[in-house]
C-alpha cells in the first residue's frame, strides 16, 4: 500500500468555491448541524452517486427506515470526502454503519491511488468510530460503451478488494456486473447520463445493499447511552 | 443584442471529452435517434434541471402524456445547447413546443451573453420549425444566501424577458413560486444542493409549467 504522505488522493482538502455561490461550503455546514441534531444508526457518505439516492423514492422505503444520514455531495473526490469527515461531519454521532461510496471523481489520480484514498477514509472512519463496519461500496462503471474510465474504475475495485480485509471492519459491495450488457453497453434506463443512476438503477445497487445492512443491525448489540436526564 | 461572432454564449459549441468516457456525445447521438424514432409533441430540451426532471414521478404523470421528449444533459450552458440543436436534434421532429431551460451553467459570461446565447437559441429553434412556439423557461436562483449569480440569473431573465415580449413564437415563463424566502435563503427541501430541485421543488414547478403547455397546445396552429 503506497504511503498515504504521498498520495494525493488521500490529502484532506475542501472543495473552492469557483461559481460563486458558496453551494459546497453550505452543504457541509447542514452536515455538521445535522450531526449535532440526529442520532443515525446508518451514515452514507460520498460523492454524487451517493447524494442522488436520498432524492428518489428508494430512500425513504428503505434507508430512511433504518435511521440513516445522507453526506453525499456531488462532485466530491476522495480528498473532499476526507476532509469533511475531519471537520465536522462526523462529531457527537456514533452509528453502527458507515456506507462509503467516492472515487469516481478523482479524475487527477491513477487507480492505485484512488483506491489508497478510499483505505484512507475507511482507516479514519475506523479510528474515528472502532465498533463501527465500514461498507465500502464499488466504483460503477461509466460512458456507455467500453472506455478507459471503465478499466480505472474495476482496477480501483480490484485493489479494494485485496487491500480492504486488512482493516477488519471493511466490508466491500460490489454490483459493477449488474450494469453491463452482453454487448459491452450501459443503458440509459439505469444510467441516464451513463453515470448518474435512475431509479431503476439504484434498485439494482439497493437489495444488496439494504440485505447487508440489515444483517449488520441485526448483530450489532445495542450500546448503553448516558441517559440524557 | 451583441453580435453573435463576439459572444461566446451564442457560439455553437460541442462539449469536450475531458473524463475520456464520451458521456456528452453518447447522449447526444441517443437524442438525435430518437427524432427519428419518435413523434413528440414538445420537447424538452437545456441542462441539468431539464434532465433530473425527467427522473422523477412527476415526468410520467404530467409530462409523458403530452408526448414529449427531454433534451436535457447536466452541466450544459447556452453554446453547448445550440450547438447540439443545430447538429441534429430538431431533425425529422415537428413539436407545437420546444421548452428551454438553459443559462445557470454560464459560469465566466455576463448576463448580457447569456441572453444573447438564449436568443440565439430562439432564433434557431424558430427557423428550423417555423410552427413550433418556444416556452423559455426563468432561470432559477441559486446558492443558499443571496450571492452574485442570484443577481446575474435575475438579470439574464430581465433581458430575455424583454428580448422575447416583441416575437409571437415565443415567450417566457417564469416559474419560481418563490423559493427565496423572506430571510433570502433557499431550503434545500426546494433544492437539495442549493441548485438542483428536489421531487418537492419539482412539483412545485412542474404544476404551473404543464398548465402553460397544455394551453400552449391546445392553441390553434399558427401559420
Amino acid at each position: 500500500m503506497s504511503g498515504d504522505d504521498l498520495n494525493p488522493a488521500a490529502v484532506a482538502l475542501p472543495v473552492e468555491d469557483r461559481q460563486g455561490d458558496g453551494r459546497w461550503m453550505s452543504q457541509h455546514t447542514r452536515f455538521v448541524q445535522e450531526c449535532k441534531d440526529g442520532e443515525p444508526e446508518v451514515l452514507f457518505v460520498g460523492d454524487s452517486m451517493v447524494q442522488l439516492m436520498e432524492q428518489y423514492e428508494i430512500w425513504k422505503e428503505m434507508f430512511s427506515p433504518l435511521h440513516a444520514l445522507n453526506f453525499g455531495l456531488a462532485g466530491d473526490t476522495t480528498c473532499n470526502v476526507l476532509w469533511r469527515l475531519q471537520n465536522g461531519e462526523l462529531e457527537n454521532i456514533r452509528p453502527k454503519v458507515v456506507v462509503l461510496w467516492v472515487g469516481t471523481n478523482n479524475h487527477d489520480h491513477t487507480a492505485e491511488q484512488v483506491a489508497g484514498g478510499i483505505v484512507a477514509i475507511a482507516q479514519l472512519l475506523t479510528n474515528r468510530l472502532p465498533k463501527a463496519k465500514i461498507v465500502v461500496l464499488g466504483l460503477l462503471p461509466r460512458g456507455e460503451q467500453p472506455n478507459p474510465l471503465r478499466e480505472k474504475n474495476a482496477a480501483v475495485n480490484r485493489l479494494l478488494r485485496s487491500w480492504l480485509p486488512r482493516l477488519g471492519q471493511a466490508l466491500f459491495l460490489d454490483v459493477s456486473n449488474e450494469f453491463i450488457h452482453s454487448d459491452g453497453t450501459i443503458s440509459s434506463q439505469d444510467m441516464f447520463d451513463y453515470l448518474h443512476l435512475t431509479p431503476t438503477g439504484y434498485n439494482i445497487l439497493a437489495k444488496p445493499l439494504s440485505d447487508l445492512l440489515l444483517q449488520i443491525l441485526e448483530e450489532t448489540p445495542e450500546e448503553r447511552r448516558p441517559s440524557l436526564v | 443584442m451583441s453580435a453573435e461572432a463576439s459572444n461566446p454564449a451564442a457560439t455553437p459549441t460541442p462539449c469536450e471529452d475531458s473524463q475520456g468516457d464520451g458521456r456528452w456525445m453518447s447522449q447526444h447521438v441517443r437524442f438525435v435517434s430518437e427524432c427519428k424514432e419518435r413523434e413528440p409533441d414538445v420537447v424538452f430540451v437545456g441542462d441539468s434541471l431539464v434532465q433530473l426532471m425527467h427522473q422523477f414521478g412527476v415526468w410520467r404523470q404530467l409530462f409523458s402524456p403530452l408526448h414529449c421528449l427531454n433534451f436535457g444533459i447536466g452541466g450544459d450552458a447556452t453554446q453547448h445547447v445550440l450547438w447540439r440543436l443545430s447538429n441534429g436534434e430538431l431533425d425529422n421532429i415537428s413539436p407545437k413546443v420546444v421548452v428551454l431551460w438553459v443559462g445557470t451553467n454560464n459560469h465566466g459570461h455576463t448576463a448580457e451573453q447569456i441572453a444573447g446565447g438564449i436568443m440565439e437559441i430562439v432564433q434557431l429553434i424558430h427557423n428550423k420549425l417555423p410552427n413550433a412556439h418556444t416556452l423559455v423557461l426563468g432561470v432559477l436562483p441559486r446558492g443558499r444566501m443571496p450571492n452574485p449569480l442570484r443577481q446575474r440569473n435575475a438579470e439574464v431573465n430581465k433581458l430575455v424577458q424583454d428580448a422575447l415580449s416583441s416575437l409571437s413564437h415565443a415567450s417566457f415563463f417564469n416559474m419560481d413560486p418563490g423559493f427565496v424566502l423572506s430571510d433570502g435563503s433557499i431550503s434545500h427541501q426546494d433544492m437539495y444542493d442549493y441548485l438542483h430541485l428536489t421531487a418537492h421543488g419539482y412539483q412545485a414547478v412542474c404544476e404551473p409549467l404543464h398548465a402553460q403547455i397544455k394551453s400552449l397546445l391546445e392553441k390553434p396552429a399558427e401559420n
